[in-house]
């Protein structure tokens, strides 16, 4: 699978996420490529404005256009007054397969959507037309190779997905899919222990008006009042992007799923976290498990250390007393009765073969000492 | 260059049979040493959102853990020396095992800093150096290669760790998770174990036979035992020369010892940025993360293979004599992978990267203490372990940093990775030139000793 080449380009992916197919460098007849400028919204990386500066040809097309008035689905709102002045603009440069994008709107503002053909595009001259849901957008405006619209977006009705389709001898479409800002929650569950606290922490990448918190109380939500429980609860917001969820004296009836809301001017978004209260015994158990087999290997190692010392001990033992079934032996003497030599042995020569007995064995007892003291 | 064998050690070391359990449970020691500190960063995201502090401030963790592990060098060489590598590991690993526990406890990060940096670092330290000195204690011809299985231990448990961690985080919470890795810590003390004491005094060779072989071949047996020993023998003696017995600071004014120090407290400087910054450079040049955490994984298993081959090259018959030259040329050769790694910008380029850095990285870490052992010699290593630890304990820690400011002033890695690669190439040069003027005092030194044959040498 080959890397996703974002790159520099996207660099607010969770704002403007783009559904597209992964980009050849090269341009091409094919050459897909979304350009995201805005101005005004809070974004966190700094290094996005150094890309703001490659971005002032799009910014003229802004500029070139001012008498040109756009006009949504609903003329009412062209009589309001965006909240900010600032302008969004978004395009699209279309080739074979249709492109999709996401756009976050927190606040009432202007947006102008740009869908752009391709350079080497084979489509000349083709019918353009601009829709939401099934509705017709009028008022659209023309450049050489560009059609565009702008909205003003003040109310959350206004916000969906505008879809401009291109009719020639193939049909291209791009879609802007307008929506409020996420949240992030966290997808797996936070798991704690009956008495700690829980912290839930809920961002988001807009400066939201307000955040609440919803506790599940079987199937409806139930908000979170810090006030009357202040022992229990206590909401903190960190900055207009984070909010904080602690909860203390954690019991098991305080599982389940939680919701942290971000309520924007055009609308709130909710996030989900589900807490998980575990008792003690649960890690108690796979740990006296490692701490039991870490007592039987230790004990295993040393019982095995204490035998092969004793049969170490037993067979040097045996080495020194001439043991016939002990290891690292040469030609053994073999000692015989005193009554065998005298059967068949005058008496002198009995003492000589036992004098002589005496002196194998100690020779044989050196021998083999030497033996253990270069060999081992 | 072999050294001379009985002077050395006072016993033959068996080179096998037990050593091998030995070079076991001492790859589990260093694995749980070395890699510990990384697979706990797993936790910093949420320790963070509980205890509501920064991520500088976590991180501090692990560099207390780090710097611990290798400040207690020292203390562990005295230790060590006073009571064999068994009871010092077994000790750590309940030191370690205690630590993580009483840090499923902790309520501020303070307290963490003490549980998780110094209580389980110091563990580690007790841990790291016992393991190490042992092998050199149970093999001789084949320390190479012993050296090199018992260092593949790290990035074993590594792959291992890292996803135990996220199991465990994910099914038990951070305090779960940190109970349970104390009851793993504690087997470490499994691999004390195993490392049963040897030398001439304990081992083999019985008290009593000894006694007799020495009245019957009327020879003298060198004991080279505990330390203590000698001490009720000589009896009064002055301070200096106690301390001497525990930490044998004349090793600085060994040749060998002081080119290795310099050379190894120079190349650390560079030897752990790249690992730290390898992720973010991927992330930076426009990867996915999967793909990113993918050439770690890289790097840890061409280090897993390269680090036992090393360990038989470097133990084959043309390589040992001259093992000072293959360990500088590679760090010469890491240092050359990282001055390449700017002009790799694709995907592949960086696999390819990962690939040598993985093999250059594993060939030095399989050779890092057997270069150490070759030339101060088995006996002296406990105390020269515990001394290089402690001196390349700042240089290791300053490393990330360094390269971390690099990159913030320039905005550009490659800064960076010039700074780890000249770096580590003048270490390797300056090791490379030291020791050819060490090889050749050294055969001056042996043929000046050969030309007095006629005295008998006392050992």
């Amino acid at each position: 699978m080959p890397p996703h080449r974002g790159g520099g380009r996207w660099q607010m992916g969770r704002a403007a996420s783009v559904i597209s197919r992964p980009v050849a460098s090269a341009p091409s007849p094919l050459l897909m490529e979304g350009l995201i400028r805005s101005q005004g919204h809070d974004w966190e990386d700094p290094a996005m404005t150094t890309q703001d500066s490659s971005q002032t040809q799009v910014n003229s097309v802004t500029k070139m256009q001012p008498g040109h008035e756009s006009s949504g689905p609903h003329v009412a709102t062209q009589e309001l007054k965006p909240a900010s002045k600032e302008d969004s603009v978004y395009e699209i440069v279309l080739s074979g397969a249709p492109v999709e994008k996401n756009i976050s709107v927190a606040s009432p503002t202007k947006v102008e959507l740009i869908c752009k053909l391709g350079e080497d595009s084979s489509l000349k001259n083709p019918q353009v037309t601009w829709k939401k849901g099934g509705e017709t957008i009028s008022h659209t405006t023309k450049t050489q190779n560009s059609w565009s619209i702008q909205l003003t977006i003040s109310e959350s009705s206004q916000l969906g997905s505008y879809t401009c389709i291109l009719k020639g001898e193939k049909e291209l479409t791009a879609t802007f899919h307008l929506h409020v800002p996420k949240t992030e929650g966290r997808e797996k569950p936070v798991i704690t222990y009956i008495g700690d606290t829980a912290v839930m922490v809920c961002k988001t990448e807009y400066n939201a008006k307000a955040w609440t918190w919803y506790m599940t109380n079987g199937t409806e939500l139930a908000p979170i009042n810090t006030i009357l429980h202040t022992d229990k609860f206590e909401i903190m917001r960190k900055s207009a992007k984070v909010s904080r969820l602690e909860i203390f004296k954690l019991s098991k009836k305080d599982r389940g799923v939680y919701w942290c809301e971000a309520v924007f001017d055009l609308g709130s978004s909710k996030a989900r976290f589900e807490l998980k209260v575990l008792s003690i015994s649960a890690p108690l158990k796979p740990f006296i498990a490692v701490v039991a087999e870490v007592a039987i290997l230790v004990t295993t190692i040393v019982l095995y250390e204490v035998y092969s010392k004793r049969k170490g001990k037993v067979n040097q033992k045996k080495t020194l007393l001439g043991d016939p079934s002990s290891s690292r032996q040469r030609s053994k003497p073999q000692k015989v009765s005193k009554r065998f030599l005298e059967r068949r042995f005058k008496p002198r020569e009995v003492e000589n073969i036992t004098k002589l007995q005496k002196m194998y064995a100690t020779m044989h007892f050196k021998h083999s000492l030497c033996f253990e003291v270069l060999y081992i | 260059m072999a050294p001379p064998v009985l002077s050395d050690l006072g016993y033959v070391p068996p080179d096998g049979g037990w050593g091998w359990a030995v070079v076991f449970g001492a790859s589990i020691s260093i694995g749980f040493a070395f890699t510990f500190p990384k697979a706990f960063t797993i936790y910093f995201k949420e320790i963070q959102a509980v205890f509501n502090i920064s991520y500088s401030q976590i991180a501090w963790t692990t560099s207390i853990m780090c710097a611990t592990t290798y400040g207690g060098g020292p203390i562990s060489s005295i230790l060590v020396n006073r009571y064999g590598s068994r009871p010092v590991v077994m000790f750590g690993g309940l030191l370690c095992g205690v630590g993580m526990i009483s840090a499923a406890f902790c309520t501020s990060i303070l307290q963490l800093y003490i549980c998780v940096g110094f209580i389980t670092g110091f563990g580690l330290a007790l841990n790291l150096q016992p393991s190490v000195i042992i092998i050199g204690k149970y093999f001789l011809k084949r320390r190479p290669i012993a050296n090199g299985l018992a260092m593949a231990g790290s990035p074993v448990m590594l792959c291992t760790l890292a996803p135990l961690n996220q199991f465990l985080f994910d099914s038990f919470g951070w305090r779960g998770s940190f109970l349970i890795l104390g009851a793993i810590l504690l087997n470490c003390c499994v691999a004390g174990a195993l490392f049963r004491p040897i030398g001439a005094g304990t081992a083999l060779v019985k008290t009593q036979v000894t006694e007799e072989a020495k009245e019957a071949l009327k020879g003298k047996i060198p004991e080279d035992g505990p330390m203590e020993n000698r001490a009720e023998e000589e009896g009064g003696k002055d301070c200096f020369e106690k301390i001497n017995q525990y930490l044998d600071f004349s090793l600085f004014k060994h040749r060998g010892f002081l080119i290795y120090l310099i050379g190894n407290v120079l190349m650390f400087l560079g030897f752990f940025a790249p690992i730290v910054f390898l992720a973010p450079y991927a992330k930076h040049t426009g990867i996915d993360e999967y793909s990113a955490a993918f050439l770690l994984s890289i790097l840890a298993i061409v280090d897993m293979v390269a680090r036992p081959t090393t360990g038989i090259v470097a133990n084959s018959k043309w390589v040992r004599p001259r093992i000072q030259y293959f360990f500088s040329f590679a760090i010469a050769f890491n240092g050359a992978c990282h001055l390449l790694c700017p002009l790799a910008s694709s995907y592949t380029g960086l696999i390819v990267y990962s690939s040598f850095f993985g093999l250059a990285f594993g060939m030095v870490c399989a050779m890092l203490f057997e270069t150490l052992m070759d030339l101060v010699g088995a006996a002296r290593f406990t105390s020269a372990v515990g001394l290089v630890t402690i001196a390349e304990c700042c240089t290791i820690l300053l490393g990330p940093p360094i390269g971390g400011i690099l990159i913030d002033t320039f905005g550009d890695y490659k800064y960076m990775f010039i700074k780890c690669g000249s770096v580590m190439v003048l270490a390797g040069t300056f090791l490379f030139i030291m020791n050819y003027y060490n090889y050749r005092m050294l055969a001056k030194e042996e043929k000046e000793r050969k030309t007095k044959e006629e005295e008998p040498k006392s050992p």
